[in-house]
């Protein structure tokens, strides 16, 4: 290589290559991932979600119209907001608590302690086809659940085909398979809560209940803040278990926004269905800072 | 010790013996709850279809026959190909996010340049971008790549995982500073750097990293529902929600199939257990 004075004032240049090459070449292929697959095609949403678009024929811009629609005439997808949020807050309000509950007790000086963590975590290991098929058979007019129930006396219930509760049983299925995340994840971070601050609040005479909320709770915050924001956004997402097992009925009692949002896929209403979408991420962003600002904020005071 | 003293002590004794003994039934019952399903999927994929739905319900097959899981090959003849289409998109899927991960994790974690900062949190914030809001214009532009029903689509978006590298980077965070800057002086190579050191020394992270990701590829349904239309391209999640509608009445067959289909990873789950639970605890519990 030439080096003559000409070439000086590029030798910072190179040399930034140099120096920084490496370490952007290890970064780039999932910063294009992101851009080209996560990105752009948001972008390209956005702007869909604003026009009349079937897939087919070039879309037409027509406004708000989508977000009108679905927001102030559309009942099914109305319909659809209320079940997701439903189900949200039966999950969120049972899930954690049962892995808390569980997580308590093998926090104990238990035998088996792994085999019953395995137990609770095994559903977690299987996807939501496998299980809501499962489920799907347990709820079905002589399956299981009616034939225990029968044999306690009482009445069989048509789980899945009564509007009043299928979305509840949809969400006792979603529990079951999710509640074992909350026990290990809660068990983990029970065992580095320092005895001392136990034994401490024991001396000073503090009932196991006193104790769990002075002591164990807080030190368990950050943990349990993590396990609600992960588990309202993904329960918000509800999709395979109502496609199994309802495909969101009867009477549009189990359609959830993601399913609502894939009929309107199928039925090449893409336009629709990218507002949809729209409307499902400005809930989710506005969710998650909601419970940062609400939970996580004093961790970095 | 008072008399009084000791029949208080007594008294709490044999109330942790009954606290315990309650402690146990509910561990006990709360299992068993878990364990039941399971039960009930692989025992009625074994009992004959007469007895599937008996009243009162068989907890035993008898007769047992393992005629339904061929059934299963014979309905859906394409069920081994689901089989094959599952693993081969899972472990291209792993692999590919092992290797561009923990190298995108290394540069997060041990390299300086311009942007740094910037470009992580855009990745930090791309994990909470819900999957269906790009899955429409993305079943367009790999209409256009002539992707759709292909490989390329089910596996090529997902090679690379922000997720992954987050853990990874957590992880390759512990790794002391001292230890590379010794390479450097020795004239190591980046490249090298990672692969004498930051590679050997991050095996636990890239073994959790891996069976979540296998994990992730091969439960998926809502993309490969999409990205797929033809028979010889659905992956198990997608061939078995199929197999459902094509025979809703049939629960021993569709039982079958759906162990077929689970017991890859219950298998994988029980031989590498605490491996999955570190991996789980990871990215909530270190700091």
């Amino acid at each position: 290589m030439n080096k003559g004075p000409a070439k000086k004032k590029q030798g910072g240049f190179l040399r930034g290559i140099h120096k920084y090459g490496t370490a952007y070449l290890l970064i780039a292929p999932p910063l294009l991932s992101i851009l080209i697959f996560l990105v752009g095609p948001m972008l390209v949403s956005l702007y869909w979600s604003f026009t009349d678009y079937s897939g087919i024929s070039a879309p037409v811009w027509i406004g708000l119209k989508n977000y009108h629609d679905l927001l102030f005439k559309d009942k099914i997808f109305g319909q659809a907001m209320w079940n997701t949020v439903a189900f949200v807050l039966i999950g969120e309000g049972a899930g954690p608590v049962l892995g808390m509950l569980t997580a308590l007790m093998l926090n104990q000086d238990v035998k088996g302690r792994s085999f019953f963590r395995t137990c609770y975590f095994l559903p977690q290991m299987t996807s939501f086809v496998v299980i809501s098929t499962v489920w799907k058979m347990l709820y079905s007019g002589n399956g299981l659940f009616n034939e225990l129930l029968g044999f306690l006396g009482a009445a069989p219930v048509n789980w899945l085909g009564d509007p009043n509760h299928a979305l509840l049983s949809v969400a006792i299925a979603s529990i079951w398979q999710g509640f074992g995340f909350e026990t290990v994840l809660f068990l983990a971070a029970l065992q580095g809560v320092p005895k001392e601050l136990h034994e401490a609040a024991m001396m000073d005479g503090a009932g196991p209940l006193r104790r769990f909320f002075a002591v164990t709770l807080p030190a368990l915050k950050p943990v349990v803040v993590y396990a609600y924001i992960v588990g309202v956004i993904g329960s918000f997402q509800l999709y395979d278990q109502v496609y199994v097992m309802t495909y969101g009925g009867p009477m549009h009692s189990t359609t959830s926004i993601v399913l609502y949002l894939f009929t309107k896929f199928r039925d090449l209403r893409l336009g629709y269905a990218s507002a949809i979408s729209y409307i499902l991420f400005v809930i989710l962003v506005l969710l998650s800072w909601l419970q940062w600002r609400l939970f996580g904020k004093e961790e970095e005071a | 010790m008072t008399a009084e003293g000791k029949v208080q002590r007594r008294r709490r004794r044999a109330g942790r013996v009954a606290g315990n003994s309650i402690l146990y039934i509910v561990l006990i019952i709360t299992s068993l709850a878990m364990l039941i399903p399971f039960y009930w999927m692989v025992i009625t994929s074994l009992k004959t279809e007469a007895n599937a739905f008996s009243n009162p319900p068989q907890w035993w097959p008898h007769p047992m026959t393992f005629s339904h899981y061929a059934e299963v090959f014979r309905i859906i003849p394409n069920f081994g190909r689901y089989f094959l289409n599952s693993i081969i998109v899972s472990v291209s899927i792993t692999l590919g996010q092992i290797f561009f991960d923990t190298l995108a994790a290394y540069g997060f974690a041990k390299l300086k340049f311009p942007g740094r900062d910037t470009i992580f949190f855009l990745f930090l914030m791309s994990m909470m971008v819900p999957s269906q809001i790009n899955i429409i214009p993305m079943y367009k532009m790999m209409g256009s790549l002539h992707w759709l029903d292909t490989y390329w689509a089910l596996i090529v978006p997902k090679l690379t995982g922000v997720f992954g590298i987050f853990m990874m980077r957590q992880f390759i965070l512990s790794i002391p500073n001292e230890l590379l800057d010794a390479a450097r002086i020795d004239a190591c190579s980046e490249f090298r750097i990672f692969l004498k050191i930051i590679l050997p020394l991050s095996v636990p992270g890239i073994a959790t990293l891996a069976i979540f990701t296998f994990m992730g590829a091969w439960n998926d349904f809502l993309w490969p529902q999409i990205m797929t239309s033809s028979d010889l391209m659905y992956t198990l999640p997608v061939g078995l929600a199929q197999l459902q509608s094509k025979n809703t009445s049939n629960w021993t067959q569709i039982m079958a199939g759906t162990v077929l289909s689970a017991l890859p990873l219950i298998l994988l789950y029980l031989s590498m257990q605490d491996k999955f639970v570190e991996g789980m605890t990871a990215g909530a519990v270190k700091e």
